[in-house]
């Protein structure tokens, strides 16, 4: 393992909170989580938790704990991107613990994408290159450290496999502005020219 | 003598054109939707009052998703008997606008009447729109304008919906919808009740004919309907309408335009979303038997409308640029077995007319955006139904009107809106020259009017 990886694993394992499931969700809760996610949540991030709509993200086959920590960012009204401001503050406000945690399970469980392959594939290896490797000199680290070769998440790090780049891209954006405030993700987001945002949200996309 | 006899009738014609748009529906944004949700305008609003698909959804679902602290009663079933926000869900809007018009209109005591009318307020609106039960919810608009003078009622939608979940996870909302205004319970704006333009100037001449479905009834009919959105796309609606009209009870050969029996209502749409596009189509109608009233007893011989329309709708919201385009087609058949059947009051059994309207609508980052929009009536002319009334049957007449809207609109904040609106006309009912049949020499152009209007929503 490269030095910043290990540096950047390090800061990770202190900086990040992780969501613990000290017991499962109760029968009812899991029951409303079920039937909410098709008819509330549904809308934007598609019944099973695909979206159709690349301005929402997908949930399926996302981390639990990653999801429960969002829901719980978003309730807390501590996660400021725009898009959770103007939908989710709202939306996540009357989840008590036991659905939010239903609901983390019930998308993790799903069948995630199977990923969507761009036209541009010289677009693709570069941000293949950029997800493996980083770029050191731009002090950018290897995303797949954290998220995972596959890029299936590791521990409490998302999945991002499958994601709408154009999700990822404004997500990289709101870490860049501090809107969406993690230290760790607003240094890469720095390091990342336009470019380079585009390459990695790009390959992201492709991944089954 | 003669000429100026004629020409207070034309006037007074004048006069019922503007209540007329006095009382046309007005849409509107509200803000209680957003305090009961959490949720900025932009989830249910590409730019207020156009519904976004997720707008649409929370419509059908009976304006019920909230966030508040809720007053609860459950049966020991634990079945939900009361489901109350703490706070109301209410809203204010008000509308202060002016109006320029290419040429004044003409004044019933000869000259004419003051160009540049100030309205302050145009409108002033109290809603209660929010979730009312478990599964149910209200949109109702209480309004005062400077013609009425007093608070009336407005556009009202109150509806009951559930869903159900389909084994293969697919979401199937149905409920009903009690509501005075047909197409006022739609969730697509490419109908009449919430299509552009979402505001008009009270101080200018409107269309002088329109169809039945597209207003004419609003706030004067009781309308009950059921409807199904199946997997968020595919909307159907079927119900009645009958005379609720706002005067003394019950209704008697004073009153105008009352419904015999239940008046049919349909529609059918179907809606595709991807990416970042929605595209919907559809179908609406409705038969009215009109009792024409107005000093005949409230039986006999009705007038017989039929309309059939057409919609379609595209929406692209992109993070910075917004784009939509709405258009709508009406045709109506009307057979005016009780307003012929004397010979005073049309020169036609049967009379057609077509509505058509499209708009074009983009804004950056929903604060600065504009419309582009044509609309056009064209029907079979009627020399006694369409020559202003108090002159003498024109054989030319005609009710055929078009022309086209240009809206600017800037928004400072999400519930803030200032529009500069100009609308130009190069028909109007029926001619270009010589609009009022009087031989007064107004021309359609000269009813083009400028309005510029405050729109605020808190």
């Amino acid at each position: 393992m490269k030095p910043l990886t290990r540096t950047v694993l390090a800061c990770l394992c202190v900086g990040v909170s992780v969501a613990a499931f000290a017991d499962d969700p109760s029968p009812d809760a899991q029951q409303h989580a079920k039937r909410i996610a098709v008819t509330t949540c549904g809308t934007c991030h598609g019944s099973q938790g695909v979206s159709q709509q690349p301005k929402f993200p997908n949930l399926a086959g996302q981390s639990a704990g990653y999801l429960a920590a969002q829901l719980k960012a978003f309730r807390a009204q501590t996660r400021g991107d725009a898009d959770a401001l103007a939908y989710m503050w709202g939306m996540a406000a009357p989840l008590d613990d036991d659905t939010i945690d239903a609901l983390a399970g019930l998308y993790a469980a799903e069948a995630a994408t199977a990923g969507r392959r761009t036209a541009d594939a010289a677009l693709v290896a570069k941000g293949e290159a950029l997800y493996r490797d980083g770029h050191v000199e731009q002090g950018v680290p290897a995303c797949a450290a954290c998220h995972g070769a596959d890029g299936h998440g590791m521990a409490d790090f998302p999945r991002l496999a499958g994601q709408h780049a154009q999700y990822v891209l404004k997500q990289l954006d709101s870490f860049q502005t501090n809107m969406r405030n993690v230290a760790i993700m607003h240094g890469v987001a720095s390091g990342l020219t336009g470019d380079d945002a585009a390459a990695v949200a790009a390959y992201l996309e492709s991944l089954p | 003598m003669v000429m100026q006899g004629i020409h207070g009738k034309a006037v007074a014609r004048w006069c019922a054109l503007l209540s007329l748009a006095a009382v046309a529906p007005h849409a509107s944004a509200v803000p209680s939707f957003a305090r009961q949700t959490g949720m900025a305008c932009e989830a249910c609003h590409t730019v207020w009052p156009e519904l976004t698909h997720f707008g649409r959804v929370f419509k059908a679902n009976g304006y019920i998703l909230d966030n508040l602290k809720q007053v609860k009663g459950v049966s020991p079933r634990k079945d939900e008997l009361l489901s109350l926000a703490t706070l109301p869900p209410l809203s204010m809007m008000v509308q202060i606008s002016d109006t320029q018009l290419a040429k004044p209109l003409p004044d019933a005591a000869g000259g004419a009447t003051q160009n540049g009318s100030v309205a302050f307020p145009q409108q002033v609106s109290l809603f209660y729109a929010g979730k009312i039960a478990p599964h149910g919810g209200a949109f109702i608009q209480l309004t005062y304008a400077h013609d009425s003078g007093g608070l009336q009622i407005d556009n009202t939608d109150i509806r009951f919906a559930d869903i159900a979940v389909t084994d293969s996870g697919q979401s199937l909302v149905y409920g009903v919808s009690l509501n005075n205004n047909p197409t006022v319970q739609d969730l697509f704006n490419s109908t009449p009740a919430f299509g552009f333009p979402y505001a008009a100037s009270s101080a200018a001449p409107g269309a002088p004919f329109g169809t039945q479905i597209d207003g004419a009834l609003a706030q004067n009919v009781a309308g009950l309907t059921g409807y199904v959105y199946f997997n968020e796309s595919l909307y159907a609606e079927a119900g009645f309408y009958r005379s609720a009209q706002q005067r003394s009870l019950p209704l008697d050969s004073t009153a105008t335009a009352v419904v015999s029996g239940l008046a049919p209502y349909g529609r059918l749409a179907y809606e595709h979303n991807w990416d970042r596009h929605s595209l919907s189509a559809g179908v609406y109608g409705a038969t009215f038997k009109l009792l024409p009233g107005n000093g005949k007893t409230l039986a006999g011989p009705t007038d017989d409308y039929k309309d059939v329309a057409e919609d379609v709708q595209y929406q692209y919201a992109g993070d910075h640029h917004l784009v939509s385009v709405q258009a709508t087609r009406i045709r109506e058949n009307a057979t005016l077995n009780a307003t012929y059947q004397d010979g005073a009051g049309s020169s036609n059994l049967s009379n057609q007319l077509t509505t058509t309207r499209a708009f074009a609508t983009y804004y950056y980052q929903r604060r600065l955006g504009g419309t582009l929009g044509v609309f056009e009536t064209t029907g079979t002319g009627d020399a006694i139904l369409h020559t202003p009334a108090g002159l003498t049957p024109d054989p030319t007449a005609s009710p055929d009107t078009s022309g086209w809207i240009a809206e600017l609109n800037y928004l400072p904040w999400m519930n803030t809106k200032f529009s500069l609106q100009y609308t130009a006309y190069s028909k109007y009912n029926g001619r270009t020259r010589d609009i009022l049949y009087d031989g007064s020499g107004r021309t359609a152009s000269d009813n083009n009017a400028l309005y510029v209007l405050a729109w605020f929503a808190f």
